[in-house]
């Protein structure tokens, strides 16, 4: 099997030949994966030197902790690649921001109601968690639609907690989701 | 000495008191909510009761229910550790009036110090220095602050009259934003502490926090036991502590001054037990009063580290009424410790709370490491508390060995099912102005940065990109080994097959 792992921008070539040999670029390694009581903690042994690492799934990659640092490793085989590759364009957004809440708490103030028109980096809702206040703004001026959530309730993580209809439809999605997640202080 | 002690709280420090109660010979009574059921200070105290439902405001805040309990369980006493009714002088006198000693000051201390406003008045009138704000204005209203704040300049602070931990606290660069950051700071310390009530104070340019621990009994005699250095915070919340600061290192007249007027700052609240004179400290050595904390403290064991003294064990000591155990001059610093706060947040994605259930956890032991925690494989982090899960904390001969040793043994803290700001940790002990000792309290928030200060690490690019493939890939082999599986074991193709032939 022959995979292509990408880490910050670098693409690293790997072919699985057994249980413990890889062709990793020119070199064959001979490698041992073990993970720590089959949880996400890995100890793997290269050519007999010794590493322990955390490897999580993260947004259709792989997020690697190790020795202090983090590392984001998107992997393909070989076939996806290509399927990848001829792919076009980015996607462009027609529709409208669902806010979910970043972490399970309680609602302690939802200043919008249902219909009402906000600006962009108005709060949207409170909520605490671990006795912190957070405060979630919305990302775009904007409609509120769908409001599905009310003071004092209890949130899961992600659940949906109202959508914005944006007053320019056609930005891209993508955009707004990361000046979402940078606002939340 | 006593028989029997309630510990009304939860988590590493409820589990801290415990283990001083335990080497003392004496009983320990645990309360909890719903959600603490398994944690460890219950599986590990004599008695332990239900107190409510998970919300703290329906458990560990029921005062009443809690008093209630030592009295028909048969305690002596009351240790509330830290938050939740610590600084409550109402609870600390409703324990005396049920015949229960409060381990802590006096309700009358309390009630002096814990109105920071009331606190800044009573200290600048036993001469000490405070920072410029609106002290001894009492409870002032939005528009009387939003008059005063030009004349203190800013950038200031708003902080809450019965604040802590960094609740209820804003920075205000300007009086434009001024007006929403004090709606969200009287927002967060009503819900916080009960009282939205809020004052002002100047922002010290390039301030560094250090403060005093303070130990006094019920003879009047009151000593401190050396500063911690406490400036590394993130939204005012410390994540660092050490002891001693490298800022007084050698500035021996200028850390006894400081010391002699934190004894000054007790004395004037006639004060008892263990507190902690907090100080802000400018480039130029003007140190200032901030605030009395008249509680033990998350960060009390790296004084103990450096000067050996079990503080809790003092605390219940004092509070049973015996004198100190030692005199001033013979406290003795020796070498230097640092203190990790561990929490249960997520460092690469905003610091936002992680919760769920603690899968594995391989603390590090070894020379010179101590773990105070109340965590195991199995426990739920819940988002009702604190995301202080676990403090590590290392000692060392001199502060440099101290930080290899931090380094050593945060490397080795594993911990899986919630993410932990362990990575914040290590990136920190690797910068500059950290191993320098050169900081202030705006050094994480203004120069910190995950990304930046991991440039400086060896890089692993190929290790992580095998690790992810090996992970991935082994993945994508189990799925396959199911799918191969179902497709020889599965009865359809009988059905299939009898299918096709009625067909």
């Amino acid at each position: 099997m022959k995979y292509i792992a990408e880490v910050d921008g670098l693409d690293f070539p790997v072919e699985i030949l057994d249980d413990h040999h890889v062709r990793f670029g020119e070199e064959i390694l001979e490698v041992d994966l073990s993970a720590v009581n089959g949880q996400p903690l890995y100890s793997l042994i290269v050519n007999k030197e010794s590493f322990e690492g955390y490897v999580y799934p993260d947004e259709g990659g792989w997020q690697v902790l190790l020795l202090g640092r983090s590392y984001s490793v998107n992997i393909e085989d070989e076939r996806e690649k290509r399927l990848k590759s001829s792919e076009t364009g980015s996607v462009l957004a027609d529709h409208e921001f669902t806010l979910r809440a970043p972490m399970p708490g309680l609602a302690i103030a939802i200043p919008v109601s249902d219909g009402q028109r906000v600006e962009k980096g108005q709060i949207l809702a409170i909520l605490e968690s671990m006795k912190m206040q957070n405060e979630l703004r919305s990302p775009f001026a904007g409609t509120v639609v769908r409001l599905r959530i009310r003071a004092g309730e209890s949130v899961q993580q992600k659940q949906i907690l109202l959508s914005i209809m944006p007053s320019n439809l056609s930005a891209p999605l993508n955009k707004y989701s990361k000046e979402f997640s940078q606002e939340i202080k | 000495m006593f028989k029997k002690i309630l510990i009304a709280n939860r988590g590493e420090i409820a589990v801290r008191i415990l283990r001083a109660c335990r080497e003392l010979g004496i009983k320990t009574i645990a309360v909890y909510s719903e959600a603490d059921r398994q944690a460890l200070h219950v599986r590990l105290a004599d008695e332990a009761y239900l107190l409510g439902p998970s919300p703290a405001r329906e458990s560990y805040l029921r005062g009443d229910r809690i008093i209630d309990i030592a009295r028909k369980s048969g305690a002596d006493a009351v240790h509330p550790g830290y938050g939740f009714l610590a600084e409550r002088a109402d609870f600390a006198a409703n324990c005396v009036d049920a015949g229960l000693v409060f381990i802590g000051p006096k309700a009358s201390s309390i009630a002096a110090m814990g109105d920071k406003a009331v606190a800044r008045t009573t200290v600048a009138r036993a001469g000490v220095t405070i920072v410029p704000g609106t002290e001894g204005e009492g409870p002032l209203r939005d528009d009387e602050l939003l008059a005063i704040a030009p004349k203190i300049g800013f950038p200031l602070l708003i902080k809450a009259t019965s604040g802590g931990g960094g609740k209820g606290m804003r920075d205000v660069h300007n009086i434009e934003e001024m007006p929403e950051l004090l709606r969200s700071a009287r927002r967060e310390a009503e819900s916080s502490f009960g009282d939205e009530n809020v004052y002002l104070e100047k922002m010290v340019d390039g301030a560094r926090h250090i403060e005093f621990q303070i130990m006094a009994d019920q003879f009047g005699n009151v000593i401190h036991l050396g500063e911690r250095e406490c400036s590394i915070q993130r939204r005012h919340q410390k994540l660092v502590e050490e002891s001693p600061s490298p800022f007084l290192v050698d500035d021996e007249s200028l850390r006894k001054h400081m010391g002699d007027v934190a004894v000054q700052a007790a004395r004037a609240v006639d004060y008892a037990n263990a507190g902690t004179i907090e100080f802000l400290i400018d480039k130029d050595r003007n140190f200032y009063f901030l605030e009395m904390n008249t509680r033990l403290q998350v960060e009390h064991p790296v004084t103990e580290a450096v000067t050996g003294m079990d503080i809790v064990a003092e605390q219940i000591r004092v509070a049973f009424g015996l004198p100190l155990s030692r005199k001033q001059a013979s406290i003795m610093c020796r070498g230097a410790a640092i203190e990790c706060r561990i929490n249960a947040e997520d460092p690469y994605n905003d610091f936002m709370p992680s919760t769920g259930r603690i899968t594995l956890t391989q603390p590090p032991t070894g020379p010179g490491v101590r773990i105070d925690t109340g965590i195991y494989a199995g426990f739920e982090i819940s988002p009702y508390y604190d995301p202080l899960i676990t403090k590590m904390i290392v000692w060392g001969e001199t502060r440099s060995q101290a930080i290899v040793r931090m380094r050593r043994a945060l490397e080795e803290y594993k911990i899986v099912g919630i993410r932990t700001n362990i990575p914040f940790h290590q990136t920190m002990m690797d910068t500059y102005p950290f191993i320098s000792g050169k900081y202030d309290t705006r050094f994480v928030e203004e120069q910190f940065s995950m990304i930046d200060a991991a440039e400086n690490r060896e890089l692993y690019l190929d290790i992580a990109a095998l690790m992810a493939t090996l992970v991935a890939h082994g993945q994508i082999e189990h799925r396959s080994q199911v799918y191969r599986r179902i497709s020889n074991d599965s009865n359809w193709k009988w059905i299939d097959r009898f299918g096709k032939r009625n067909r």
